[in-house]
């Protein structure tokens, strides 16, 4: 297990210095190069000389590199010449509201998807799983902006049960204690979310259902909640942790439609409006978070297989 | 265009106001304003009795927030929303212009009197004006902003035109400390000068007359120093994170102080207790301006109210309720509230682009297929459909909402291109075209005489154009299809091709050189979803939109004519000269008019006063009050 967790770090501080070349080369590629894409604008003798300091401009590339990466590593991310803010600014103030989003709305639907899965899958076919297999078409299907506006129709216009708008107040405690506000954007991408985790729950345990070590487990004298519990349940675990980790881009990424309809601004409406501004060092700085959060989350769920299948670590060892 | 820079003007000049956007952009200028524009329609708010004090919650435009608060702004930064929904509001301009629904110079809450002009010498008296830390609003103040564009205008002001202010400014002396006194280079039009050049001055505190925290200067008296503290001061104006608690900004003479800033982009405002202009007794005491991710949002909030409810949103043009034939604005979907349309004092248009290097350039420069082609644009078709009844029609190059003296009795009469596609066919089959509804238009009959294409086009050639525009505004993109849906009546190929606000920006402005150097660029027409805002440039003369060689003249349009004319509009103070100028122009349509859409649909609370709109878009909350 100690050898597989090193390897497995090894080569995410290997994956994580290939997303900061990719980013740093990123500057170079850009129309332009470095200069305009960073400052997108005429260059001020101040901006140059900001320039020059935190990207060491007009020396090697390797010492370049080096340059920026060591502004990174004491958090400097650059700075937004569009919103006259750091990016490490603008990185304080959207992560944790897109954070309170998606990590909540992803936590809950874990929290619902996989028990309904289960139930699903232990009564396949019943009138429950249809329902229930009925739904998770319509929510898989059903666009956020849609969903959002709906619900905003019926619990804040008319009924003024919940905020039409996002939490506004600053920081994650300000952010998750304004549970009136967050209800809705919270709501709109958690049934969205429900439905596509609780078809993986499903036919994973369909699937564990088949198998010998459950027929073995039954044969034993185990009532059906203890076979869903104790030998279905874990083993359907593995799929949703493979979903969890595809989901952290797009927990640190955020999501653009929802922010965008509940007045949010977290990562993805700043990165949807640098994009529509030229806004690279935004652009580049929030990739480059995204990238090592992405990176690290893919370390935790692998290390959460590792746990959960023996066979993971052995197999690779 | 300065303000225009919103709408247009030098790349760097947009990229700041964004902003746009615009509607981005920009879309951006246009809804701003929205509490300038709302005026209470004998309301209830008119009937009841008035109360001092209250909080106004304002909405800042989708996606815009106001991100420099220095008022000699740079190209970069040169918006509409920095000037009226944050720079204004602190720091007032020497000459105020909006009065009541007109462009007009307003005497009262000008700083200054009028004015006065012999010969060429300009004399400035300055009212009893004071800034917040006490010293008086004077001469020197004049000076400190006249002697910045002198050193820096030509580099970094944003609103600067070659040849214009201050250019044709030979000296400016201070005569009293009440007293400034210019000699200007030539026999301008009073009415010219005080409208599009005075009209940009703002006077700067002496607070500011330094080039560090505790190093002061003196570009008060010497030209030489200015660079040095505008470096100084536009590196402290970009941070908005420093705003409130920076000593600098907190000396104003406007009627309100800058007291909370975060970083999504709230603003809150404080009246200033030692604001020195006309307050009426009752008024409001605190002004937040709130920041939003998407018209959706807003309106969301509009309609729910919740925790921190509106007073003063707008209604995004897809909601806006069709009016009633006479009527300014249909039944307004959101319950309490006042609706009201708001008009910008500007025009908006699509440019040619006249570009000698252009593949079509030829076909682009004959005058009778810029007139067929305006006979395929149905204003009134996009007015009723995509804008939802709201919209004015456009005439000509001289702003048709409101109604002012400067429209010419010709231009009062409407329209001169109304949709014909009869006519429009007439117009290309009586000039050798073979009009071809079924394939492409082509020119059968090239040469330059009667009947003939016209030069620079060869036999075959077909009427085919290609157009740029900025996405993200729905009733343009819908009056864009249905211009490429009657042209194609025609066998007119328009082909459309969708950008960012930000790109289709940085393709008009450079992307097809300069008037000495062309290079050519992939666009016959453009449309970045406005137009043009004769603001802080009030007297609308064209002077910086439509003259040979002028920065904002995009399609690189040339007609001597044309410049005679618009030369004879800044000497002249008749109005003689402005109406022959637009009645020429009007007939070359050096840019395909479309209608001018609303900047905005302004709601405010039934409950709040918020006086008259202003066409120029600045606002006075510090006239706004509650009634009880």
């Amino acid at each position: 297990m100690i050898a597989y967790l090193v390897r497995r770090i090894a080569q995410a501080a290997a994956a994580l210095a290939g997303v900061s070349m990719i980013v740093f080369a990123s500057f170079w590629l850009l129309p332009g190069g470095p200069r305009s894409a960073i400052l997108g604008g005429p260059l001020s003798a101040g901006r140059l000389s900001a320039l020059r300091r935190d990207y060491g401009l007009g020396r090697p590339v390797v010492v370049q590199y080096l340059s920026w990466l060591g502004q990174v590593l004491h958090g400097n991310l650059g700075f937004s010449y569009v919103r006259g803010q750091s990016v490490g600014s603008l990185l304080a103030s959207s992560l944790p509201r897109t954070l309170a989003l998606t990590l909540t709305a992803t936590v809950i639907a874990a929290a619902v998807a996989i028990p309904a899965g289960l139930a699903q899958a232990a009564r396949r076919d019943s009138l429950t799983d249809r329902v229930l297999r009925g739904l998770s078409y319509v929510g898989y299907g059903m666009p956020s902006f849609l969903l959002g506006s709906i619900l905003i129709l019926v619990f804040a216009v008319r009924l003024h049960i919940f905020g039409a708008e996002g939490p506004q107040a600053p920081g994650i405690a300000g952010v998750l204690t304004d549970w009136q506000d967050l209800t809705l954007p919270v709501l709109t991408l958690t049934v969205l979310t429900v439905a596509l985790f609780a078809r993986y729950v499903r036919s994973s345990a369909l699937e564990s259902l088949a198998q010998d070590y459950v027929r073995t487990a039954r044969g034993a004298g185990a009532d059906s909640r203890q076979v869903l519990t104790r030998h279905v349940l874990p083993n359907s675990l593995i799929p949703v942790l493979t979903l969890a980790g595809l989901s952290l881009p797009r927990i640190l990424g955020g999501a653009l439609v929802v922010e965008s309809l509940f007045n949010i601004q977290g990562m993805g409406w700043q990165i949807w409006q640098a994009a529509q501004r030229h806004d690279f060092p935004v652009l580049l700085g929030f990739t480059l978070v995204i990238g090592a959060g992405t990176v690290a989350g893919s370390l935790l769920a692998d290390l959460g297989y590792a746990i959960a299948d023996p066979r993971v670590r052995y197999t690779r060892s | 265009m300065r303000r225009a820079s919103q709408r247009h003007g030098s790349a760097g000049r947009i990229r700041g106001s964004r902003p746009g956007a615009a509607c981005g952009g920009i879309l951006a200028l246009v809804l701003v304003a929205a509490a300038c524009s709302t005026a209470v329609t004998g309301s209830a708010a008119s009937a009841r009795t008035p109360v001092s004090g209250g909080i106004v919650t304002y909405a800042l435009p989708a996606n815009t927030t106001p991100n420099y608060i220095f008022p000699f702004t740079s190209g970069a930064y040169f918006s509409q929303v920095n000037e009226n929904q944050l720079q204004f509001l602190l720091y007032r301009p020497l000459y105020w212009y909006g009065e009541g629904k007109l462009p007009y110079l307003n005497t009262q809450l000008s700083l200054a009197y009028p004015p006065v002009y012999h010969d060429q010498v300009v004399t400035i008296r300055l009212k009893p004006y004071r800034w917040s830390d006490g010293e008086p609003v004077d001469a020197n103040d004049v000076l400190f902003w006249m002697h910045m564009l002198q050193a820096v205008g030509a580099t970094d002001y944003g609103a600067y035109v070659r040849g214009e202010f201050p250019d044709n400014v030979q000296s400016v002396r201070k005569v009293s400390s009440t007293e400034v006194q210019m000699v200007i280079k030539g026999p301008y039009s009073r009415i010219w000068f005080t409208y599009n050049e005075l009209s940009q001055i703002t006077p700067m505190p002496k607070a500011w007359d330094r080039t560090g925290p505790n190093t002061p200067s003196d570009c008060t008296d010497q030209v030489s120093d200015c660079a040095a503290v505008f470096s100084y001061l536009n590196g402290q104006a970009a941070n908005p994170e420093t705003w409130v608690s920076s000593p600098l900004w907190r000396v104003v003479d406007g009627p309100w102080r800058l007291t909370g800033y975060n970083s999504e982009g709230k603003l809150t405002f404080q009246l200033n207790a030692k604001y020195s202009g006309p307050l009426p007794k009752d008024h409001i005491s605190e002004f937040q301006e709130l920041p939003f991710t998407s018209e959706e949002a807003e309106y969301n909030v509009l309609q729910a109210g919740g925790g921190q409810p509106l007073d003063v949103g707008y209604l995004p043009t897809v909601d806006a309720p069709v009016p009633p034939p006479g009527a300014p604005v249909g039944q307004n979907p959101v319950a309490g509230y006042q609706l009201q349309a708001l008009y910008e004092w500007g025009i908006s248009y699509i440019p040619y682009n006249f570009n000698p290097a252009d593949a079509q350039a030829g076909v682009v420069r004959q005058q009778y297929i810029r007139q067929a082609l305006q006979l395929l644009v149905n204003q009134a078709a996009v007015i009723q459909g995509p804008l939802h009844g709201y919209g004015q029609v456009s005439t000509g190059p001289v702003g048709d909402s409101p109604r002012t003296s400067y429209l010419s009795p010709k231009s009062k009469q409407g329209d001169p291109f109304p949709y014909n596609p009869a006519q429009a066919r007439s117009l290309l089959s009586s000039h050798g075209w073979n009009v071809d509804p079924a394939g492409v238009t082509s020119c059968e009959s090239p040469g330059r005489g009667p009947g003939e294409c016209g030069p620079g086009i060869r036999a075959g050639t077909q009427l085919s154009l290609k157009l740029v525009y900025a996405t993200g505004n729905a009733w343009v993109e819908s009056a864009l299809l249905q211009l490429k849906s009657n042209a194609s009546q025609l066998g007119i190929d328009i082909s459309l091709t969708g950008k960012t606000f930000d790109d289709v920006l940085a393709e008009v402005f450079g992307g097809c050189g300069t008037p000495t150097a062309f290079k050519v660029c992939p666009w016959q027409l453009a449309d970045w979803g406005q137009g043009w805002s004769y603001v802080p440039d009030f007297l609308p003369t064209g002077d910086e939109l439509f003259k040979t060689g002028a920065a904002s003249n995009i399609g690189q349009y040339s007609n001597h004519t044309n410049d005679a004319l618009i030369a004879d509009t800044l000497r002249s103070s008749s109005l003689r000269a402005m109406w022959t100028w637009q009645d020429y122009l009007t007939q070359q349509l050096p840019v395909m008019l479309q209608p001018l859409a609303p900047a905005a649909l302004v709601e405010s609370i039934g409950t709040l006063h918020i006086g008259v709109q202003s066409p120029t878009l600045v606002m006075t909350p510090e006239d706004w009050y509650y009634v009880r």
